[in-house]
């Protein structure tokens, strides 16, 4: 049973579109910036809620930029595919925020003006945001949200590849979206690990992550559903892994126990041995103890011989639930263009390591198979290997 | 399909470590109030320490839950959960709107998000497995079932799964507003161990199938073309436990008799993980083998959710009769 990626769709701080994406990767231009509004270097999605309301014709309302967002990202991944009462057709989306965007305004409004009205909590659910858009695709039957904090991207698109394996779904549209929002915004400055300049992943001078916004979706399908949608395939899906670090719900363990599991399991899944892998997107944040744990788990998966690696969330900020969704688009890129994407700003090796990772692209060449990390609270590490079909 | 090797739950009714409490329990009334059971005695300090109902919960189903299926170790951790740690996530909003700019405790935080639930039941065992959140209203739970199967199918022996969500009475007052106080308002947790092999000495109960169908307009059909999916008939199903928003506007009637329905929602009060609680009541009610007012035996269980109109959510459980010997 191979599972093909037939669909694409994205937007990010450095571009609405897998095009404009790609370009900005190529050109390495970062999209975080200095935000005046919340004095944080941010990496925001340049389109107003109203905007994207307009373009979908919803009717001015109250909807979560969850929904809003992955709207954009999942219309393009959906593209011109229809409903098809011959295909089993699901939905699996992720987020972390959820419909704290709209509960966060409405709950201060509420206490500013000693309003006994608690309307937002009605409006932190996570599954709501993905009803909407699985409403404006036209996409019934299994409808899901996972949320695992920062991996919640990548096990969107594991469960999607999990139910077409088990022949409960013959195509379905994976993701992750976070908006930001004050709940995550302040949470991470509560936890003390913004860096108040661009991001530096895995530089020993690195001191902490950079926050951003954005939403990608792919859609999933199996030989069945490519014979009747006629869409040809991308790449194929062919590694993923759960695991878990068990050591501390926000930090990772010195070792990176639960990440290694997660990539040795993965190439497991794959049938592939560490030599296959060309690329490795990793999860790289920016934190000190993000790089250095996942640096130790690269060392015990791939010992001396580290294929080409890098973190782009110096391009897009970290976009917890969305990022294993982005950065699975970007590794599909990767493969389609033959390029790997740098990992800007760095400049020196971690002391512990001395890893370096791709700083500018280089030559056009031949990748067979890259892997990508996603990382989460919980001691949540995901793996997904994606193959040139 | 896996066999359910243990089930606990906490509840507005006796049933944590109380075998056979369906035959003990009553409808709520308004005085009625979730049976903590004693957390000092089950919990460690450590991890009973600022934890919220939802965690406390948890923790404590699943403790035990994998002493009943004498089990150290599961191979997967998969919780259902509609609002997560939904009293932290408030009490760090009221961090921020107290802060004025000074530097917030992170503690609240790091709890709000909806797998710290999972995460921390890792963090207990020290368990290194799939460890996965499902977040879909009132599909959560049927959700994280559909995965505990599809993990049962990838070839693991035992998988914990649960469904759990805590009360907060900001939700509660808002519902009384919409005119959805008919239902209680309230939270609970319910764990099970599922394995592929039955246990040797328990009545044997199977979690035949379980599905969820989001955007349904036709209800009676969606569930009898789940039972015809699965060679059944509607006559087969000896019990139904029905979860409504609209109990008076359920459309099972048309498939069932009046006197096999029972709306789970009387026992458990309204929260958007109850079939999981539902669940709980089914294996108890399996493992008695009868019902009251039901004059046959009760070898098979159908729960249907639909907590909101539009999302059903399908559950089908069966003890295998006595004497079957092999377990597949």
């Amino acid at each position: 049973m191979s599972i093909s990626v037939t669909g694409l769709g994205i937007i990010t701080a450095i571009g609405e579109g897998v095009e404009a994406n790609l370009h900005a990767l190529q050109a390495a231009q970062s999209g975080i910036q200095w935000s005046e509004e919340f004095s944080l270097m941010l990496g925001q999605v340049h389109r107003s809620n109203a905007s994207i309301c307009a373009e979908f014709g919803l009717e001015t309302g109250d909807y979560s930029r969850t929904s809003l967002l992955g709207l954009i990202a999942a219309r393009e991944a959906w593209s011109s595919s229809s409903l098809n009462n011959s295909l089993r057709t699901g939905i699996i989306s992720s987020t972390s925020v959820g419909g704290m965007d709209r509960m966060e305004k409405h709950y201060f409004q509420a206490k500013e003006e000693e309003m006994e009205e608690t309307h937002p909590l009605m409006t932190h659910d996570n599954g709501g945001t993905t009803e909407l858009i699985a409403q404006v695709l036209g996409i019934r039957g299994y409808v899901g949200t996972i949320s695992t904090a920062c991996s919640s991207g990548a096990n969107a698109i594991m469960q999607g590849a999990r139910m077409i394996q088990a022949g409960k779904l013959d195509r379905v549209l994976v993701g992750g979206v976070d908006p930001l929002a004050q709940f995550n915004m302040k949470g991470f400055s509560s936890l003390g690990i913004y860096d108040e300049k661009h991001c530096r992943p895995f530089d020993q001078s690195r001191s902490g992550l950079n926050l951003g916004e954005g939403a990608a979706f792919l859609l999933l399908e199996n030989e069945k559903s490519m014979a009747v949608t006629g869409h040809s395939s991308i790449c194929q899906l062919t590694g993923w892994n759960n695991s878990t670090d068990a050591f501390h719900q926000t930090a990772s363990s010195a070792d990176g126990k639960g990440a290694a599991l997660a990539m040795e399991n993965a190439l497991k899944k794959a049938n592939l041995s560490p030599s296959d892998i060309d690329y490795v997107n990793a999860h790289g944040t920016g934190t000190q103890n993000n790089d250095l744990s996942e640096s130790m788990a690269l060392k015990t998966i791939f010992g001396s011989q580290l294929p080409a690696f890098s973190s782009t969330k110096a391009f897009t900020g970290h976009t917890l639930a969305a990022a294993g969704a982005i950065e699975a688009v970007f590794c599909i890129l990767a493969l389609q263009v033959g390029l790997v994407f740098p990992n800007l700003n760095f400049v020196t090796p971690m002391e512990e390591t001395g890893f370096s990772p791709i700083t500018s692209s280089p030559q056009k060449q031949n990748l067979r198979h890259v892997l990508s990390n996603s990382f989460g609270f919980g001691g949540n590490c995901s793996s997904l290997i994606f193959s040139k079909s | 399909m896996m066999f359910v090797l243990s089930a606990s739950t906490i509840s507005y009714q006796p049933s944590f470590r109380n075998k056979g409490f369906s035959a003990e329990i009553s409808p709520l009334d308004p005085e009625s109030e979730l049976q903590h059971p004693d957390y000092s005695a089950l919990i460690p300090p450590m991890y009973r320490r600022r934890m919220t109902d939802v965690l406390k919960m948890s923790i404590a189903c699943t403790i035990d839950a994998l002493q009943q299926a004498d089990l150290e170790q599961p191979d997967s951790i998969i919780v259902g959960t509609s609002m997560g740690c939904s009293l932290f996530s408030q009490r760090f909003l009221d961090k921020i709107y107290a802060s004025e700019g000074r530097r917030i405790s992170p503690t609240a935080f790091i709890l709000s998000t909806h797998n710290s639930i999972a995460g921390q039941i890792s963090l207990l065992l020290g368990n290194h497995g799939y460890n996965m959140t499902h977040t879909q209203n009132n599909l959560s739970f049927e959700q994280a079932l559909m995965d505990a199967m599809l993990m049962g199918e990838e070839g693991n022996r035992h998988v914990l799964v649960g469904g759990a969500d805590e009360r907060n009475l900001d939700l509660y007052n808002l519902r009384t507003r919409l005119g959805l106080d008919t239902v209680h308002e309230t939270g609970g947790a319910s764990f099970f161990v599922l394995g592929e092999k039955a246990s040797q000495t328990a009545p044997r109960i199977k979690l035949l199938e379980v599905e969820s169908f989001a955007f349904v307009q036709d209800t009676s059909q969606q569930v009898q073309s789940f039972l015809h999916n699965r060679d059944q008939k509607p006559e087969e199903i000896d019990l139904v436990l029905f979860g409504s928003c609209f109990p008076e506007q359920q459309q099972l009637s048309s498939i069932f008799e009046p006197r096999q329905l029972v709306d789970y929602q009387n026992f458990c009060g309204s929260y958007l993980s109850n079939s999981s609680f539902a669940m709980a009541y089914a294996v108890d009610i399996l493992q008695q083998g009868s019902f009251p007012f039901l004059d046959r035996p009760v070898k098979r269980i159908l729960i249907c959710n639909q907590l909101i109109p539009e999302n059903l959510g399908l559950i089908l459980l069966e003890r295998q009769s006595d004497d079957h010997e092999t377990t597949e």
